[in-house]
């Protein structure tokens, strides 16, 4: 069981444009990532990190190859089944947070819940539960604007967490903290990697994050060093 | 029928409601975003609302003053035929009410006394009487008579006399006068009144009575005297010509029961054998259609005026959804990523856009009641008479509940419907680039395809649009719809293969041609098109719509032109390059909002020029459409010899230089194109007379078109000399002055018409070889030997011209005092025309203060933008403060790029204003001389621009203060 690939991507390629302006970002990569497995991809900036994470999350549309989420073609599936899929069995995480300012924290949290068909009261409770283990069980009904980058980063770490998804796609997830709240947001991602046993896939610049992390994928020019 | 309309409008909000109800609690976290998102920001909601309510608040408005105009109408019908439901008369040979026998108003009153539909039927005598009173000296021609008998006010309700006092009817010798009466004759009680007929009569002023529902009858200007007198007057013994019926119920319900009476009735006459021009005449029900018809069309002026407005809050919310879903892009990204459908997005702007259209539609509503009363309130000092004053205009201020819910439910369907169709394009998103905030790249091939194929939609539809209507209809707007689809369809397949610049701006300027330039009209569309109200419309629109992609596609030139004229300090470069980029680079914004400016701002001086053409126009239309002449005279009988009885009248010959007997009547002109039975007046002027009586040498009338180019006393001298010409007045001239409903046919020069008298029935085929530029004396001119081949024999209409320094009024007191025995009327063509264009200026002062509510939208549109540009543009502030740019820069580059947006949507919609002006006044037909109203035109520009500054100083300011470092660190 622990060591079932979850994420499966044979020579997968994404090309922008077309004729002579035509940019390959993702060059043939093929990879396989393990339930539990913690990944970073690094590589210098335009090297096709976060094009990358986007087409394995499904995203984004590939050109060409076969990217597997648990044994399912992401990109055979229609639109709606790939916003079911995303909503049960992947998390989101990104540099910039991302979080509804019209919402309080706990209700960031619960969205993913709420949308996976998930009861109310249930939703509201594991959301409370996840912020609390983040150390934010102060901080519920406040609303992003009211909160620290740090803050909100975990907010958006417990929104991409709370309904426990097999895969977590984390793009720079430490890009816009500080030394204190990256390395508290690191810390975080690894211990519930290690509780829940979720994949987690970070795209990083972070030595720190990458060095927390199982395995390190380097990129460049759309392609792994190999 | 209109309850069922109100009740269908209700079950289709309230449908709405309980679809969206169910839609919120099956998707109830959609719903909770979205009523998060309406509470986000207040400031920003009460703009998005202001801008929201205006189209509800111009369809109420509108609505109300249709209401309330009815509602006078409808009051002033009931108090000028009162208890008169049906009348039955016989007007078949078109010489007033025919007289028929006594016998026949006793038979059927015998048939119809068990009739329990039926009041009471009163047999009358009607007709027209020149009166003097002996007291004060005075004479009035044209007053109506009305003959009945006393006991008649059981069934016609009482007179009811100044004091309050109810009175029978007058007794014989008696003369009841209204109060329009007595003040034209200047008559007290007791003053003793020749009354001038057929034969003349000695009366008596027994009382002066108000203008309600019984002295008002006929509208006013009455002389009531016992039957047997008005008999005697009218020469009609033992006859009556007027039988007037009274339904059973009250007042108001009389009329419900007019179709069963006038089946009985009319069954009745045939039975009892009565003429068969005698016949029942729905007399009440006709009367209050066409009130309610007049308000309608005045609902309609204002509704059409209002569409501007209405399209330009369209656009407001289509610019606020579009710049919503930019600002929220990041959120809705992410909200994907995490699963949300699609579907789940539109309805989070759908439930968004639900609560402000229920919001705003209510909120407009009110307004719109509020605005409504304004303007009755305006009717009221303007248009009060003395049968209708200011304080009955404004206690029959009216709002009906009908139309409450037709403005709420309107302006809520309008809006939710531009809500959907804005949230479906909203929501159309790539999830990475929105959640990394990337722009979106340039349209692919397929979106060209796409597009090319919608425009070949379009083109048909314009083609098959213009085909069937270019000659078959009388509404110009209709082919200007179809050219204007046919341009954009053609530019949009054009858009597939050729350059967006060339073929956009090569459309814009089409649409600016088709539209601005009225000769292709006349030579694309033939003559047979009229100036509709819905054309200026529709002219306006494409008009906008025209200027603006030549800009848009083009404004990367004009930026470069106004950035060069503004300078070359440095500093002043830097502001005017930035300031002035960001409209370019938003193009799709900046179209929105320079479109909602120019057409606001086009209405608005679009009326204004149209007011001021027309008051600019009086002296030269007294000039165009009197002919030279002072008076149009008409009188009862026939007064033969006229000219000659003015020359030896001592009194007289001193005031009158020349005096034109004209042969009159009334004939019947068919010609292809007109209305079978089309009556109109029959003029002719007589040959070999002196010079002072000589029309065709001394008129001063021009002609807007003529046969093979003859000058104008060409025409004139082949009319005299060829029995088988005619003239006709201007209004069956093409493309004129826009008629707000209605339709006079139309003829070129060179149409044969068939003349008839339906007297006669003499026929004459004419040929037209002038069409007169005036249009006050309605009719068509004949030679005389033509007109006395038809049967007009009798000279009973006049031209009059006084001598110079004549009072007017003097000489028509006293050419009346001389002629009132045979009742000469003489109308004062100044007089006429400047109180008519004085409740047209009057209309349009109130339409330039209705239109000017549209700016509520162009204040809304710019408001909001800048709200959103201090947000969207915070990095680049703290970029700019970083590189050097004081607080005082960031604030010019603000307003310069709003300044630089209102200025030239407000230049747009006011040159193609005046320009739309300018080609009204060119063929209108003399109506209209064009005129712009500079000071109105540049307050109206002042305010526009002030109400626009206002709006944005806020945001800019405080995209000014921003801390930079603030500023720089900032992500949405």
């Amino acid at each position: 069981m622990a060591d079932e690939v979850v994420v499966h991507a044979q020579d997968v390629w994404k090309v922008y444009g077309s004729g002579e302006a035509q940019v390959a970002a993702l060059k043939g990569i093929s990879v396989d990532i393990r339930r539990g497995e913690m990944v970073a991809i690094m590589g210098p900036s335009g090297c096709g990190k976060t094009t990358l994470l986007n087409c394995f999350s499904g995203l984004d549309d590939i050109t060409k190859g076969v990217v597997t989420l648990e044994g399912v073609d992401i990109h055979r599936m229609s639109d709606g089944k790939k916003s079911n899929y995303r909503a049960m069995r992947t998390g989101f995480v990104f540099q910039s947070y991302n979080l509804l300012p019209v919402l309080d924290a706990v209700e960031n949290v619960e969205m993913p819940l709420l949308i996976s068909g998930v009861a109310a009261k249930e939703a509201r409770a594991r959301a409370t539960q996840i912020l609390q283990e983040m150390e934010l069980g102060d901080r519920l009904h406040h609303r992003p604007s009211e909160l620290s980058g740090g803050q909100q980063q975990r907010v958006s770490l417990a929104r991409a967490l709370v309904t426990r998804p097999a895969i977590v796609w984390a793009d720079e997830p430490t890009g816009n903290l500080d030394a204190a709240g990256s390395q508290q947001v690191t810390e975080l991602l690894r211990s519930l990697n290690r509780q829940y046993r979720q994949s987690i896939v970070v795209v990083t610049h972070d030595p720190e994050v990458a060095l927390s992390c199982d395995r390190t994928l380097r990129m460049r020019d759309g392609k792994f060093d190999s | 029928m209109a309850d069922a309309f109100v009740v269908a409008l209700i079950l289709v909000v309230g449908g709405a409601g309980a679809i969206t109800a169910l839609l919120a609690l099956l998707h109830r976290l959609s719903f909770r975003i979205a009523y998060r998102n309406v509470k986000r920001g207040r400031w920003r909601t009460v703009l998005l609302i202001l801008g929201l309510l205006v189209g509800t608040t111009i369809v109420a408005s509108s609505l109300v003053i249709g209401d309330t105009v009815n509602s006078v109408n409808v009051h002033f019908t009931y108090q000028s035929i009162g208890y008169t439901t049906e009348a039955i008369y016989d007007q078949s040979l078109n010489r007033g009410y025919l007289g028929f026998n006594y016998s026949i108003y006793t038979a059927l009153a015998a048939r119809s006394s068990g009739d329990p539909q039926i009041a009471g039927i009163a047999p009358e005598i009607v007709g027209t009487v020149a009166a003097f009173d002996r007291s004060t000296g005075l004479p009035q021609s044209g007053l109506n008579l009305i003959g009945v008998n006393a006991n008649q006010s059981r069934q016609l309700g009482p007179f009811v006399a100044d004091d309050g006092t109810h009175l029978a009817g007058p007794g014989p010798a008696q003369l009841y006068l209204d109060d329009q009466a007595a003040s034209d004759l200047g008559a007290h009680v007791g003053d003793p009144v020749l009354l001038f007929g057929a034969s003349s009569a000695p009366a008596i002023v027994a009382a002066i009575v108000q203008d309600d529902t019984r002295g008002g009858f006929l509208f006013g200007g009455n002389a009531f005297v016992d039957l047997a007198v008005a008999q005697q007057i009218e020469n009609l013994s033992g006859q009556v010509n007027f039988l007037a019926v009274t339904n059973a119920g009250a007042l108001a319900e009389t009329s419900q029961l007019t179709g069963p009476v006038s089946a009985t009735l009319n069954d009745s006459l045939k039975a009892i054998g009565a003429p068969s021009g005698l016949s029942v005449h729905q007399w009440l029900q006709d009367n209050l259609a066409t009130a309610e018809s007049a308000g309608s069309s005045l609902s309609t002026l204002f509704l059409v005026l209002g569409l501007f407005s209405i399209v330009a809050g369209g656009m407001l919310i289509v610019g606020i959804f579009v710049m919503l879903a930019e600002e929220r892009k990041g959120e809705m990204g992410m909200l994907r990523a995490i699963g949300l459908k699609r579907r789940e997005l539109v309805l989070i702007f759908y439930f968004e856009g639900f609560l402000y259209s229920a919001g705003s539609a209510l909120a407009g509503t009110v307004l719109g009641v509020g605005v409504g009363y304004g303007l009755v309130y305006a009717f009221s000092i303007f248009f009060a008479t003395s049968q209708v004053s200011g304080a009955a205009i404004l206690d029959s201020f009216t709002v009906t509940s009908a139309s409450l819910v037709v403005a709420y439910v309107v302006g809520f369907l309008l809006t939710l419907a531009t809500v959907a169709i804005a949230s479906g394009r909203a929501s159309r998103l790539n999830i990475v680039r929105a959640i990394r905030n990337v722009p979106e790249p340039p349209p692919q091939l397929r979106v060209y395809t796409f597009l090319a194929a919608l425009g070949a939609g379009l083109a048909a539809v314009g083609a098959l649009l213009y085909w069937r209507t270019y000659a078959g209809t009388t509404d110009l707007s209709e082919p200007l719809v179809a050219g204007g689809l046919l341009i954009l369809g053609v530019a949009l397949v054009g858009a597939r293969f050729v350059a967006n610049r060339i073929v956009f701006t090569a459309a814009g300027l089409a649409l600016l041609i088709w539209t601005g330039v009225p000769a292709l009209h006349h030579l694309l569309l033939g003559s047979g098109h009229g100036g509709m109200i819905f054309a200026f419309f529709v002219e306006g629109v494409w008009m906008v719509l025209g200027a603006i992609l030549v800009y848009i596609f083009n404004a990367d030139l004009v930026v470069a032109g106004v950035t060069r004229s503004l300078g070359s300090r440095p500093a002043g470069v830097s502001v005017a390059r930035i300031g002035l980029s960001y409209p370019s680079r938003r193009p799709f914004r900046t179209a929105i909002n320079l479109a909602i400016f120019s057409m606001v701002v086009f209405t608005i001086v679009g009326v204004a020029s149209f007011g001021s053409s027309i008051q600019a126009n009086v002296d030269q239309l007294v000039e165009s459409q009197s002919g030279g002449y002072t008076f149009f005279g008409v009188s009862q009988s026939p007064i033969p010899e006229l000219p000659g009885l003015v020359a030896n009248n001592s009194t007289l010959a001193p005031l009158f230089a020349d005096v034109v007997p004209l042969l009159f009547g009334s004939g019947e002109v068919q010609f292809p194109g007109a209305p079978s039975g089309y009556q109109d007046n029959v003029l002719s002027a007589p040959t070999g007379v002196p010079t002072s009586q000589n029309f065709y040498d001394t008129n001063a009338y021009n002609f807007s078109s003529t046969l093979n180019g003859w000058t104008t006393s060409e025409v004139w001298s082949e009319l005299q000399g060829h029995p088988e010409y005619a003239v006709v007045d201007g209004a069956y001239a093409s493309g004129g002055f826009a008629n707000f409903g209605g339709h006079h046919p139309t003829l070129t020069v060179g149409t044969k018409v068939a003349l008839s008298n339906t007297d006669t029935h003499a026929i004459s085929n004419l040929t037209v070889i002038g069409l007169l530029s005036e249009s006050t004396i309605n009719g068509i001119w004949v030679n005389p030997t033509t007109a006395r081949g038809l049967g007009y024999e009798n000279e009973t209409a006049f031209l009059l011209r006084t001598t110079a320094g004549t009072d007017p009024t003097v000489a028509a007191q006293r050419a009346k005092i001389a002629f009132f025995a045979e009742g000469l009327l003489l109308f004062d063509f100044a007089t006429i025309l400047k109180t008519s264009i004085q409740s047209t200026e009057a209309i349009v002062s109130l339409l330039e203060i209705y239109v000017t509510l549209g700016l509520a939208v162009g204040i809304a549109a710019i408001g909001i933008v800048a709200l959103r540009a201090v947000v969207e543009r915070r990095g680049e502030i703290g970029m700019l403060r970083a590189e050097g740019f004081t607080q005082r820069m960031i604030l010019k580059v603000f307003l310069l790029e709003y300044s630089y947006v209102a200025l030239l949507g407000i230049g747009i919609g006011t040159s193609l204003a005046i320009l739309l002006t300018y080609n009204a006044a060119q063929n209108s037909g003399g109506f209209l001389t064009f005129s712009v109203p500079v000071a109105n035109v540049a307050v109206i520009v002042l305010a526009a621009y002030a109400l626009t500054i206002a709006a944005v100083i806020g945001p800019s300011i405080k995209a000014a203060r921003l801390p930079p470092a603030e500023a720089v660190r900032y992500s949405e």
